[in-house]
């Protein structure tokens, strides 16, 4: 056990901890909206956050024609080419929900209730991305160019408050806040909330079932094509099963407070990432799955529906 | 979350090796007589990036072999065990009941050669691995180790370890070291023969293992800093070094940074960011396959993958093939023909190298271990480490 870290690293620890926090919660907003709805788990949302990845790649070297040595940007170039990487991978990842709604789900859900072979189904998309990618890509980490120039905003008690860890944060809570405001105040957010409570009155209400559910995975693409980005514009790189783990962590999130629970996924992402980096830096690496999975099962027989999962109901999606 | 998945996809790709070769070979209908090798290695899953690699250079090695049109073909029956001891231990016994199989190349990690070996081992089957590194598979006292049918063309851990200490460390005023692997039996193995080395030449600042494809090396960066450690030696792939050595930089570490043969990658520079790479002191056996093979070879290598840089382990997968191949050459059509072959021959690797086995199947005198650094961007080679 390693406590002298603490002393200089602490801050350090939690900023980096809620940073990557804040890409858990965007990733697990994909699990989470769709569990919401259809109370199944998409299993190919790692798989879609892992097309983001590359979708920024591709804009940002494909499309904008940087090179993956080039200098970093600045002005208006940089706010133009981080934008415009932001929303390719929004919407690629966007239309891919949809498309796994269709493919995997939408068939399957008119001939009856069968979860399982949703399950199966949506594993078996998940496969279809993945290999098809490292396919592609020749099994080859993909480099995204530096185009942000890491300069730092200054340090706090050893915390350093870079530009890339602040932009994930503060787009982190803005996005959060907006999708919230969506469900909750707007007409087709309260219906994605309306099918979420009961299939059947919804239809009866004349709620267009099919629409929600696509609009549903759409919204969950949008926020998992947002991870993607912020992804690689921190770490400046993927792979084709880039997915896996942080599929497995924003799942991991996603129970942990609440699944179908969009303000449960907030506070359990930066709850885990906070934890992930103590865990590290006081246990070992090597601990770290240990102490979160061991984490989880505590929370879980306390709470079995995640720490929010009761107590903000109403928001559920 | 596929993984399970992907296992029970093994148990069918077994039976495949077993029934499908005729199926799958259209050379069999041909007048030329063919043999087949095997080629074992993580071709799906998350190792698949060491895998893919090394079938190219034994798709290469083939492709130049066939070209010549000798009398005997000689086709490559694929198995992909994933990297995963419990994947190859459904995989291999497929492989070595197919009887017109008389050699494996690989396989080409070490957990997966253990567990692959009791079906090798009673079938007679020879392998030669390019990259399982684990020391036990060449000890005779080990519980299981490969003998008499394992060989590799790759240097073991036990010479790795130490010179990779003594390389990192070399010209280093009062040497704080922190030891990083990536948790797999590669990683681990050559971490575990490079502390006692590290022990004996400088200071252990401290340690820690991060599971391979880690996204967030950030609270590791936390720990090396605290430490004060000022050299900084990883065990594991370059795909996860490239990760790491970029957030060690963006962290603020501007001290050494030291990786086995696992790094030792054509892309490790581009994929850190040439800045972050710079001067980072990297050790191999095996040695780069640009740097060995002809022009000529390196166009045809690329016409025939589709890859211009090629990847780790190339060098000494197409050593092991040439090895077979060799044999095949001279007229070796049989298993235990190919045993007596691999043991007692003495074979040249592409570099000029002579390849003898000793009795347990490693490299006599060794596999030298080379030094490399990253200049400008572009891995050079220095010498022995």
């Amino acid at each position: 056990m390693n406590l002298q870290v603490l002393e200089s690293q602490f801050w350090s620890l939690c900023l980096q901890g809620v940073a990557l926090g804040f890409i858990y919660v965007l990733i697990s907003l994909g699990y989470t909206m769709v569990y919401g709805v259809l109370r199944l788990i998409n299993f190919a949302n790692s798989e879609v956050f892992m097309v983001g990845t590359f979708a920024t790649v591709v804009a940002q070297v494909g499309i904008l024609q940087n090179q993956t040595n080039s200098q970093s940007l600045h002005g208006f170039r940089l706010i133009y080419t981080l934008l415009f990487a932001l929303v390719f991978s929004m919407l690629i990842c966007g239309f891919l929900g949809i498309l796994v709604e269709l493919v995997a789900y939408r068939r399957l859900r008119s001939l009856g209730n069968n979860r399982l072979a949703s399950l199966i189904s949506a594993i078996a998309v998940s496969i279809v991305l993945l290999e098809t990618t490292r396919i592609i890509t020749y099994s080859r980490p993909q480099t995204s160019p530096r185009l942000l120039d890491k300069w730092s905003f200054g340090e706090f008690a050893g915390a350093n408050f870079r530009i890339d860890t602040v932009m994930v944060i503060v787009s982190g809570v803005v996005i959060f806040f907006t999708l919230d405001r969506f469900v909750t105040k707007t007409r087709l957010g309260k219906a994605i909330r309306a099918v979420s409570m009961s299939e059947e009155i919804s239809k009866l209400m004349g709620i267009n079932l099919n629409r929600v559910v696509a609009l549903t995975f759409f919204i969950g693409g949008l926020t998992t094509g947002a991870a993607a980005f912020f992804y690689t514009t921190v770490y400046e790189t993927t792979q084709f099963n880039v997915g896996f783990n942080l599929g497995l962590a924003a799942f991991t999130t996603a129970v942990l407070g609440g699944i179908g629970n969009l303000r449960g996924a907030f506070y359990g992402g930066i709850f885990l990432g906070v934890l992930e980096q103590f865990a590290s830096a006081i246990l070992g690496s090597q601990w770290k799955s240990v102490t979160v999975f061991t984490v989880l099962v505590l929370v879980l027989l306390l709470k079995p529906n995640g720490i929010f999962g009761e107590a903000v109901q109403q928001t559920r999606t | 979350m596929n993984s399970k998945i992907q296992r029970s996809l093994a148990v069918v790709s077994a039976a495949a090796l077993v029934f499908g070769v005729s199926a799958v070979s259209p050379a069999m209908a041909s007048k030329h007589k063919t043999i087949y090798l095997a080629f074992q290695a993580p071709l799906t899953g998350s190792n698949a990036l060491t895998g893919q690699d090394e079938l190219t250079a034994a798709r290469f090695a083939l492709s130049e072999y066939n070209a010549t049109n000798p009398a005997i073909k000689v086709e490559l029956v694929i198995a992909d065990d994933q990297g995963l001891a419990e994947v190859a231990a459904v995989v291999a016994p497929g492989i070595a009941s197919n009887k017109k199989i008389i050699g494996l190349i690989g396989p080409a990690f070490s957990g997966a050669t253990q567990a692959s070996l009791p079906a090798y081992k009673a079938t007679g089957l020879p392998l030669i691995s390019m990259s399982a590194t684990r020391v036990s598979l060449t000890d005779r006292k080990a519980p299981v180790n490969g003998f008499p049918i394992f060989k590799r063309v790759v240097a073991n851990d036990k010479f790795q370890g130490p010179a990779l200490a003594r390389y990192a460390t070399k010209g280093i005023a009062s040497p704080s070291v922190y030891l990083v692997d990536d948790k797999t039996a590669y990683g681990k193995g050559l971490a575990d023969y490079t502390k006692p080395s590290v022990l004996k030449i400088a200071t252990l600042a401290g340690s820690d293992s991060v599971p391979e494809n880690t996204s967030d090396y950030t609270s590791v960066v936390a720990k090396v800093k605290a430490s004060g450690a000022n050299v900084v030696i990883y065990c594991g792939y370059a795909p996860d070094a490239a990760k790491f050595v970029k957030a060690l930089r963006d962290g603020g570490y501007t001290g050494i940074f030291a990786a086995g043969d696992g790094v030792l990658k054509a892309t490790f520079p581009n994929n850190a960011g040439n800045t972050a790479a710079e001067g980072a002191r990297l050790t191999a056996a095996d040695v780069p396959f640009e740097d060995v093979a002809t022009a000529a070879q390196m166009v045809a290598y690329t016409k025939l993958t589709g890859i211009k840089i090629p990847g780790s382990y190339v060098t000494s997968t197409y050593n092991a093939t040439n090895i077979f191949l060799t044999c095949i050459k001279q007229g070796v059509t049989t298993r235990p023909g190919m045993q007596n072959c691999v043991t007692a021959g003495s074979f040249k690797g592409i570099a000029g190298d002579t390849i003898r086995f000793d009795r347990y199947g490693d490299i006599i005198g060794g596999a030298a271990v080379g030094a490399f650094t990253i200049k400008a961007g572009k891995i050079t080679y220095l010498g022995v480490a």
